[in-house]
């Protein structure tokens, strides 16, 4: 565990940063590669029969829950923490609602989301992969003519694809479902005024379905790089998932920065 | 080294029944080890040696019979209850559970700094004195991780012998060893015996450690002690269950379980 | 791959169930584990060394992961409230905007998540791994009670550790902000700056700490109780961090609601 010695002097931290630098590049070109070569898989590889429908299942109806009582809670609390600054500094709230979904459409709803699965289905698929890396499935796979990205990546790319987006527009409902009723009930917020979708254009859609996009794309092939990288037992495993865990967190909240950003421009040329 | 305040004091298992699930591991096993003695517990895999004597010093717990040291009753006391007989108990794991984290110096001076409240600087020259007793001082700034099995397996013996422990649990010291660090190994068991007085219990099924060390053997079969005597006594046996294990053929008598 | 299969099979309520008394177990033996922890520090008695190496590592290890999400936050906020600024020419509202989301809610718990999945996901996979290899009854048979050892000082550190993350994640995302506000909406720093202090109070500020403290000692208490509870080997160590990192962000959105209508 090199990052347990401390480093001497400020030359060392200096290089140390540098090196962590280039590392981020290699790490991001490698990422890129294997995107490329998932995509490879998706269009034309072999695959399991029914691995599909089976990583839908395990990304889809298993975050289900999770995602419903995590974006819930953070709905109501994102309502009531701005009520309570509105109230205080203009007194009205009537515009809450519709400003609320809006900011949950174009960017909380997905950015949210995907952090959660981030979580549940990053650090999933790294220790599925992990586990099966160090148990030498994987080089199995190999020797009987299969590459484990098509067989084993592209499956949950799909998967993580698809069900982000359902996922993502299950997780805006019950956030904004959750917001109305927190306005309603402790502010005395007329619900016809809150849900009210007038605020959300085109723009707003698109740039919250490209992030729902990129996200799904960026968790499985972050999480399944982390989890091919598995070295050695239980630690190498244990390293593997939280590697995942971290780099498809970061990669969500990087590209939210990026897409937000373009998107502003974008208002900006419209006007 | 202070071994000898306390009265020597004999183990008993007295019916002792554990199992795992519906798994039966032990059924009634009874079984007694004499102060100062070196004695074997010998037994095909997955038979309960193992955990016999984890149930000795409370990591496990007996579904029901008794467990005895002197007058104590082991198998009865509270996780608390049970650690001023851990510090007298000791034991060395088959994987030699030396911590990660730390080297083996560090690992060594761990139970010196907590149970006998030196300082580290004290409690890592005592450590190194300690390693030294097995061979093992040269590597005592290094990582577990660095180091063979055999050379880990040493270092564990001596952060157990810290505490000066008048019963020493060994589970399987020699298994995975090359049969000069297995040597070695035996070499320091009987030491601790014939020099200090230690009592050891030594599960094993490597029959060149056992009939080189022990005073008395056990075989443990169908969960219980099937027989108990000196080496001589078990290679002159005419139980065949008891030939078929020593002379190591794959047929006769023995029913292993998954066969 | 057929227990996924069998699982799709099985009737919602029994799913459902199965889930609620997973959770109910998961629940118990955390809360029986701050117990032991809370015994261990009245009068508080740890492994200094311990504390201090974890606290170190913890700290290293996660302070360039907290600055960098923290800056990106910085931006994407005054992002946010910039499309309001074009919108209604409220220059002066984006510091107060992206000050109080960031010092209240977003600063907090995304700092708390990040956190979670470096430290607290790695604490599990180290006591996992730890548990697989007996180390942890290494410790019992040394007299030695694991608790005390070795998660009260890992608790301690991670509540401290967030803590002071916290305070200069916060710092960093308004220096963020301040940075992404001049290159992209054109504010100057100083509308910014004095539009946060002016609409803001300290107890924004606190709110947020306050949250951090408390989403620390769930984050620690989650991983490791995760951590000690790891059944067969590398597998099992996988599972049982994915388990503790989705345990961990549940936990931070349920407290991070009732602490907001609890605190000022």
């Amino acid at each position: 565990m090199s990052e347990d010695r401390p480093a001497t002097g400020p030359r060392q931290r200096i290089e140390r940063l540098g090196a962590a630098a280039l590392d981020g590049l290699a790490a991001t070109g490698q990422l890129a590669g294997m995107l490329g070569a998932t995509w490879r898989g998706v269009v034309r590889g072999r695959r399991p029969p029914g691995e599909v429908a089976n990583q839908m299942f395990v990304v889809g109806n298993k975050s289900l829950l999770f995602v419903a009582v995590t974006l819930g809670f953070i709905g109501m609390v994102m309502v009531y923490q701005s009520c309570l600054q509105l109230e205080r500094i203009t007194g009205d709230l009537s515009r809450i609602g519709p400003e609320f979904l809006k900011l949950l459409v174009q960017d909380f709803g997905p950015t949210i989301t995907a952090l959660m699965l981030a979580t549940r289905v990053g650090a999933g698929i790294a220790a599925e992969i992990g586990s099966m890396v160090v148990t030498e499935q994987v080089d199995a796979l190999r020797m009987s003519g299969v590459t484990p990205i098509d067989y084993l990546i592209a499956p949950r790319f799909i998967a993580c694809v698809v069900m982000g987006a359902v996922l993502t527009v299950f997780g805006v409902a019950i956030a904004y479902l959750a917001g109305g009723l927190t306005a309603w009930s402790s502010f005395d917020l007329n619900p016809r005024l809150f849900f009210d979708p007038s605020r959300v254009g085109f723009l707003d859609l698109g740039l919250g379905l490209t992030k729902t996009l990129c996200y799904g794309m960026a968790i499985p092939v972050i999480s399944g790089a982390c989890g091919l990288r598995a070295r050695g037992g239980s630690e190498g495993v244990g390293a593997a998932t939280t590697a995942a865990v971290i780099g498809s967190s970061l990669a969500v909240i990087a590209l939210d920065l990026v897409i937000s950003g373009v998107g502003l421009l974008l208002v900006g040329h419209g006007r | 080294m202070s071994a000898g305040a306390a009265p020597p004091r004999t183990i008993r298992f007295d019916d002792v029944w554990k199992s795992f699930g519906d798994k039966a591991v032990l059924c009634g096993m009874s079984l007694e080890i004499r102060p100062g003695e070196v004695m074997c517990i010998i037994g095909t895999s997955g038979v309960g040696k193992s955990v016999a004597i984890k149930l000795l010093i409370g990591l496990l717990r007996a579904d029901r019979g008794e467990i005895r040291w002197g007058d104590l009753r082991l198998d009865s006391m509270s996780e608390p209850e049970m650690i001023p007989v851990r510090k007298r108990i000791g034991m060395v794991f088959q994987n030699a559970t030396l911590f990660d984290s730390l080297s083996l110096a560090e690992n060594v001076a761990l139970p010196l700094r907590v149970h006998k409240g030196m300082r580290m600087r004290e409690a890592l020259a005592e450590a190194r004195t300690r390693l030294d007793q097995v061979g093992m001082a040269e590597f005592a700034g290094r990582r577990p991780a660095e180091l063979s099995d055999g050379m880990r397996k040493r270092a564990a013996i001596a952060r157990t012998l810290t505490l000066d422990p008048e019963v020493v649990l060994f589970d399987e010291p020699t298994t995975g060893l090359d049969p000069v660090n297995a040597r070695r190994i035996d070499r320091l068991i009987e030491k601790l015996s014939d020099d200090v007085g230690v009592t050891s219990i030594v599960v094993s099924h490597d029959l060149t450690t056992i009939f080189t060390i022990a005073d008395r053997i056990a075989f443990l079969y169908q969960g219980r002690v099937h027989v108990c005597g000196t080496p001589a006594e078990l290679r002159s046996s005419v139980d065949p269950v008891v030939q078929q294990f020593i002379t190591g053929q794959s047929s006769g008598e023995m029913e292993t379980p998954g066969f | 791959m057929t227990g996924a299969r069998r699982a799709a099979l099985r009737s919602p309520i029994e799913t459902l169930g199965a889930t609620a008394m997973q959770v109910a177990r998961e629940a118990g033996g955390i809360t029986l584990l701050a117990g032991r922890v809370l015994r261990c520090l009245v009068p508080p008695s740890m492994d200094g060394r311990e504390l201090t190496r974890n606290m170190y590592r913890m700290g290293n290890r996660s302070v360039p992961i907290v600055a960098l999400t923290a800056f990106f936050v910085g931006g994407i906020m005054v992002i946010q409230a910039g499309m309001y600024v074009r919108q209604f020419n409220a220059t002066g509202l984006v510091g107060w905007g992206a000050g109080y989301a960031i010092f209240r809610e977003i600063g907090p718990v995304l700092i708390a998540l990040m956190f979670s999945g470096r430290v607290g996901s790695n604490n599990t996979a180290e006591l996992g791994t730890m548990t697989v290899t007996e180390q942890l009854d290494g410790l019992r048979a040394l007299a030695i009670d694991p608790i005390r050892y070795l998660i009260v000082p890992r608790v301690v550190a991670m509540m401290v550790m967030l803590f002071i993350l916290t305070v200069v994640g916060d710092l960093v995302s308004i220096a963020g902000g301040m940075l992404f506000s001049r290159l992209l909406i054109g504010i100057d720093p100083s509308t910014f700056y004095y539009s946060l202090v002016d609409n803001l109070d300290w107890i924004d500020f606190v709110h947020g700490l306050v949250k951090s403290a408390v989403f620390g000692l769930s984050i620690a208490l989650t991983s490791c109780y995760f951590g000690v509870s790891v059944r067969g080997g590398a597998v099992g160590v996988g599972r049982a961090v994915n388990a503790a990192v989705v345990a961990a962000a549940v936990s931070i959105m349920l407290l991070d609601f009732f602490l907001t209508f609890l605190l000022p």
